[in-house]
């Protein structure tokens, strides 16, 4: 199917329909990548910030730089070990949920615990590991690498973002409400601690989905910046979530082409979230014009 | 209190016997006995850390607790619960009917309110005198503003069982009204009501029982008969005076 998309893709652009670039298989991989990440991350993303977990979605994602060493060091193909990755950074996640709900310690402070330990062991082995493979492939993981996206890639991509889509839509209004008021959500049917674990796995399982794209270092930070620019834009929940989606979905497919057309040497990751801050600075700008004003 | 409650309620009778409940090692609830007749409003008062929103969270099995609580459902199990307050950032975009959206409907809030519960959403929040501040954001309400509709999404689906935490702590005037109202509609219709409330002037207008609650009942009985004057001030000053010692 993927290879029916790139040639349809590259007639279209050979005829004048498509920009010239969609010749090459990477490009319309790449569109697809950005099609599937932007709205999925965006709209997750407005939970996130709903519910005040921004620096848990940061914890989850530098994660995937530890599960990147274990998977280098127990042989996986380094630019894609997903059974490290995913397995290591949904036990990080469950862990660290299932510790909050058992202590009585600040989230913060227990964030910041685990976050320093799990970077505290990732660094430790990519160090270790660094001498096994060309650094150069490291950094495609910590930093995206659109280019080197291939099916395997697009398939997880598409399989995860299908599955979070449907769950988190599903139960968005009850995970919202669980962390407005436990009791309140729990005398209207939430099961509270289940979907806490429920959406702790989603933010996990889209994290690492879009490693490839992103990089393992900048991907929650899509989670945060386009929800956090159009809280400023909006004046209600549908506003919030339509232009969060769109911000991100732009950000992505800008991010991605715009280094491939003009042949930036940047990488995909940090392209896609310096264009979400343009968003972000130019909303903020905007809100301290209309308050002088006003 | 009411002769014509019984045979009319739709709500439930609630006993609660030998109630008991320790955080860590502190003894929170001790021997509290409690019946709330069928389609009253029964109030709970006392001073600050009493127990009164323990017992609240024991009934809606909520806390591990001792003893037993019995609920007898004559028909629907529904409960409406108002708490105390809502945990969310206040320049969240989130407008009032956005919260009823997120309160009484599976269909996404982004996507709007559903039109099945549109027509019941614009009731309640009449009741409680909101309607016209329907777009305004949650997080640029008043705190009085936004207990009545902590307290409006309670009355969606109708309650059998109405179970209120302190909804008039930092009510205006006007909400406050709204509210008592709303409350005696509710109880017209049979619905039982369990309410913690700190304003015994209130209380001596509203409830048909009350309960005072100091981590064991101190006394119980309709607000006539034990809410004198010189009853009250003994019962909070003991309270004070006790809580002071080492």
């Amino acid at each position: 199917m993927m290879e029916s998309l790139r040639l349809l893709a590259h007639d279209l652009a050979l005829s004048g329909g498509l920009p010239a670039s969609f010749q090459y298989g990477f490009v319309t991989n790449a569109v697809l990548c950005a099609l599937l990440v932007g709205p999925v991350l965006g709209s997750i993303g407005t939970m996130v910030v709903t519910k005040r977990l921004a620096f848990f979605s940061q914890a989850v994602g530098q994660a995937a730089l530890t599960g990147v060493a274990i998977g280098i060091l127990i042989g996986e193909p380094p630019t894609a070990p997903y059974a490290s990755l995913f397995g290591f950074c949904v036990l990080f996640a469950l862990a660290l949920n299932f510790t909050k709900n058992r202590t009585r310690m600040s989230s913060d402070t227990l964030i910041g615990v685990f976050l320093s330990i799990s970077m505290a062991i990732g660094a430790s082995l990519l160090v270790w590991v660094a001498g096994q493979v060309n650094v150069h492939l490291v950094d495609k993981v910590l930093f995206g690498s659109i280019l080197t996206v291939n099916d395997l890639d697009i398939a997880v991509l598409a399989v995860m973002s299908g599955l979070v889509g449907v769950v988190g839509l599903a139960r968005y209004n009850r995970m919202l409400l669980a962390s407005f008021n436990p009791q309140l959500a729990k005398v209207r049917g939430v099961q509270v601690a289940f979907l806490d674990y429920v959406f702790v796995v989603m933010v996990t399982v889209i994290t690492v989905a879009s490693v490839k794209i992103i990089g393992a270092m900048l991907v929650e930070a899509l989670f945060l910046i386009p929800a956090a620019a159009a809280r400023i834009w909006s004046g209600s929940m549908r506003g919030f979530f339509a232009i969060t989606v769109a911000i991100s979905t732009v950000s992505t497919l800008v991010g991605i082409l715009a280094p491939m057309e003009f042949d930036l040497p940047i990488p995909s990751g940090g392209a896609i979230i310096l264009c979400a801050s343009l968003f972000f600075l130019a909303a903020t700008v905007s809100r301290l014009f209309t308050r002088h004003a006003s | 209190m009411r002769d014509d409650i019984a045979t009319t309620a739709r709500g439930p009778s609630i006993h609660i016997q030998g109630l008991g409940l320790t955080l860590g090692r502190s003894s929170i609830l001790e021997n509290v006995c409690v019946d709330v007749v069928p389609g009253t409003i029964h109030c709970l008062i006392g001073p600050n850390g009493g127990g009164k929103t323990s017992l609240l969270r024991s009934l809606l099995g909520q806390m591990p607790h001792t003893g037993t609580i019995r609920i007898d459902w004559p028909a629907g199990r529904r409960i409406g619960y108002v708490p105390q307050q809502l945990d969310f950032d206040r320049d969240l975009p989130m407008t009032v009917d956005d919260f009823m959206a997120i309160t009484v409907q599976d269909r996404p809030v982004f996507l709007g309110l559903s039109r099945r519960k549109a027509d019941a959403v614009a009731e309640v929040l009449d009741a409680v005198g909101m309607s016209q501040k329907r777009k305004r954001r949650m997080g640029a309400l008043s705190g009085g503003e936004r207990q009545r509709v902590l307290f409006a999404q309670a009355m969606l689906p109708f309650p059998d069982l109405l179970i209120l935490d302190e909804p008039m702590a930092g009510v205006d005037e006007v909400g406050s009204q709204f509210i008592a109202k709303a409350v005696l509609d509710i109880r017209a219709k049979g619905t039982t009501i369990v309410w913690i409330h700190h304003d015994l002037a209130e209380v001596r207008e509203l409830a048909d029982t009350v309960t005072c609650l100091n981590r064991t009942v101190v006394f119980t009985g309709s607000p006539a008969e034990v809410l004198s004057p010189e009853h009250i001030l003994e019962i909070f000053s003991h309270a004070h005076h006790h809580g002071k010692k080492p």
